[in-house]
């Protein structure tokens, strides 16, 4: 089965083509047709007959998207309740994993080391104290006033920031020679993976507080945050596992008969393997847990979606349900794609060396 | 210089599960010398030499090197291993690292070396072993002759008493096998204590100072290499070279 060898982009090439394949060419038109369509159809309703300015729902165009809407609320689906005069804070909290990351994966940057060891233990750090204030001249904002996509965030980085070294940990003593500790990580991890996140964050609003010594509180959003830490480290460490046993034993005999130590080892020689290998699996929990943060709702807390499903029942604004969520898929979407893009960047920098390596000398090991 | 280091090994035994690959091994290893260790394949020659530097746990018996216990305490068999440098069947080279950082990896981050100290340490023995023009390559893009000569570098870069080889060119094609042979020779002359499990036998008859043959977890005979190879005592040994035909 040849096609005919005038099968060019000539008139008459496409002609023979056609009539050598009817069916491929009737499934190709046919997919082209439905695919114009709908193109056209999203961007009349979204961009051409898209009202952008309005006082409220009266004043757009019933045959378009009433982006009014989300650009009047835009300030609070950003910030929540966070009070105006103090968003700036908020400001620096959202703009600054982004920013870094940008510095990250700059070519050759010397301080690459840095800004990951900043990223994990600094930036969590002062981003609460930031957001929280109460100290350095800075009004407190207590963080039932914190909400929508800043919550978000706050929720999605500050547990991956948390569950990461935690699954690390979890990796290597669920491959712990010591039985009782490997046991009782199969087990915490069980745990975890095998309840639903809405028990968990359920769980961790109503019974964590009462296994906190009297007087010792903790907020809301920081509940939800440990119950989705431990929920999403289990994920991670098994993510994590992985790449551990993908590293050859020599690999760690090398390190051992240099002389490193346990923690060395894994440090300097393992785990910057083991990471690498499982850097799309990584990659794929962040982008879940991401999405998962969107059930802190159940626990009361506002989060992007949440927020924009309240200001849904605004009675100016009734009815706007389809833009409401058109903007919440769009920016989940963006930030899966950044986070996607981001991977399969440092995937490629890093994959072709050390395969290739792997092919060679594997056949020996 | 300080005196070379010499090794002790009483009555060593290692069970896999209920096989016994080491039959109670004594042996005392010359310090400062070259000895090679051959044998059939599965007469237990790696296992001993894993057990040198503890990368093989044993059930009964002792390992001394230069007089300090080879035992199962993390942490002095962490310090010992300081001195006793090793190179594998396998290279084992850490691919995610240039070559350089191979071989400054573990003086950087053990003995707390300066990187420009490390790195100037590192080129003169890369350039040592012949592979100084690879420095920033990764291993990947190295030849398996390359590789092992990076490996014996790196070993080399902890500044090690005791040097262990494990069929270091058994992984290797013949033009590969000279190169490293060369380093080898080269390092013998030297004076570190040297113990290399092999099948090159023309490199045992002109480096090593004393053969050990191993036959199912013993070691069947020791001799000098010149009286091993014209005539050896144990028929074990003399079938073995005749498998393996004249060095």
């Amino acid at each position: 089965m040849h096609a005919p060898s005038s099968s060019r982009l000539t008139p008459s090439g496409v002609l023979a083509t056609a009539r050598a394949y009817p069916f491929s060419t009737f499934l190709t038109v046919g997919l082209l047709y439905v695919a114009l369509w709908l193109t056209w159809r999203i961007v009349d309703w979204a961009v051409i007959e898209a009202t952008w300015q309005a006082g409220d729902r009266a004043g757009c165009n019933p045959e378009g998207a009433c982006w009014a809407f989300i650009l009047n609320r835009l300030p609070q689906f950003t910030f929540g309740f966070y009070p105006e005069a103090e968003r700036w804070r908020a400001w620096i909290v959202l703009l600054a994993p982004p920013a870094l990351l940008l510095l990250a994966m700059a070519p050759d940057f010397k301080g690459r080391r840095w800004i990951i060891a900043g990223g994990f233990i600094a930036y969590p750090v002062a981003a609460l104290a930031l957001l929280s204030g109460g100290s350095l001249g800075l009004s407190h904002v207590p963080s039932d006033q914190w909400g929508g996509l800043l919550l978000t965030m706050i929720v999605g980085i500050g547990a991956f920031v948390l569950s990461f070294p935690l699954a690390i940990l979890l990796a290597l003593a669920r491959l712990s020679k010591l039985p009782a500790l490997r046991w009782l990580t199969i087990g915490f991890i069980d745990f975890w993976r095998g309840m639903p996140l809405v028990a968990v964050l359920f769980m961790s609003v109503i019974m964590l507080p009462l296994f906190l010594p009297p007087g010792f509180e903790i907020s809301r959003p920081g509940l939800a945050l440990t119950g989705l830490t431990l929920y999403s480290s289990a994920y991670l460490a098994e993510v994590i596992r992985g790449g551990l046993q993908s590293v050859g034993r020599g690999q760690t005999e090398a390190a051992l008969a240099l002389s490193f130590g346990f923690w060395r080892t894994q440090t300097y020689i393992v785990m910057p393997q083991a990471l690498r290998a499982v850097l799309p699996g990584i990659v794929n929990s962040v982008i879940a847990l991401f999405k998962d943060t969107t059930y802190v709702m159940i626990v009361g807390l506002f989060d992007l979606l949440n927020i924009v499903t309240a200001a849904l029942s605004d009675a100016r604004w009734l009815g706007l349900a389809t833009e409401g969520y058109v903007f919440v898929g769009v920016i989940y979407w963006l930030f899966c794609f950044v986070l996607s893009h981001v991977s399969s960047r440092l995937e490629a920098q890093q994959s072709r060396v050390v395969r290739q390596d792997q092919i060679l000398t594997g056949s020996t090991q | 210089m300080t005196a070379p280091t010499s090794i002790k090994v009483r009555s060593l035994s290692k069970w896999f599960g209920s096989w016994r690959a080491l039959q109670g091994v004594s042996v005392d290893i010359e310090g400062g010398a070259c000895t090679v260790l051959c044998g059939p394949s599965g007469s237990g020659k790696s296992t001993f030499l894993r057990c040198l530097n503890g990368l093989e746990e044993w059930q009964t018996g002792e390992i001394e090197i230069g007089g300090i216990a080879v035992g199962d305490q993390p942490r002095a068999l962490t310090r010992l291993r300081r001195d006793v440098g090793m190179v594998f069947q396998s290279f084992n080279l850490f691919p995610h690292l240039s070559v350089l950082d191979n071989v400054t990896l573990a003086p950087r981050r053990l003995l707390h070396r300066r990187r420009k100290d490390a790195e100037e340490q590192a080129m003169r023995l890369l350039q040592r072993v012949g592979v100084a023009r690879q420095a920033d390559k990764l291993p990947a893009g190295l030849s398996g002759g390359q590789k092992q000569r990076v490996a014996i570098a790196r070993a080399l870069a902890m500044e090690p008493k005791v040097l262990l080889f494990d069929e270091p060119t058994s992984a290797l094609d013949p033009e590969s096998v000279k190169e490293v042979l060369d380093v080898m020779i080269e390092l013998a002359k030297g004076g570190t204590t040297m113990v290399v499990v092999t099948h090159e036998m023309g490199f045992a008859r002109r480096v090593a100072s004393r053969v050990l043959f191993m036959d199912k977890g013993r070691i069947v005979e020791t001799a000098e290499p010149e009286a091993f190879f014209t005539c050896p005592c144990s028929e074990r040994a003399k079938s073995f070279l005749a498998d393996i035909g004249p060095p």
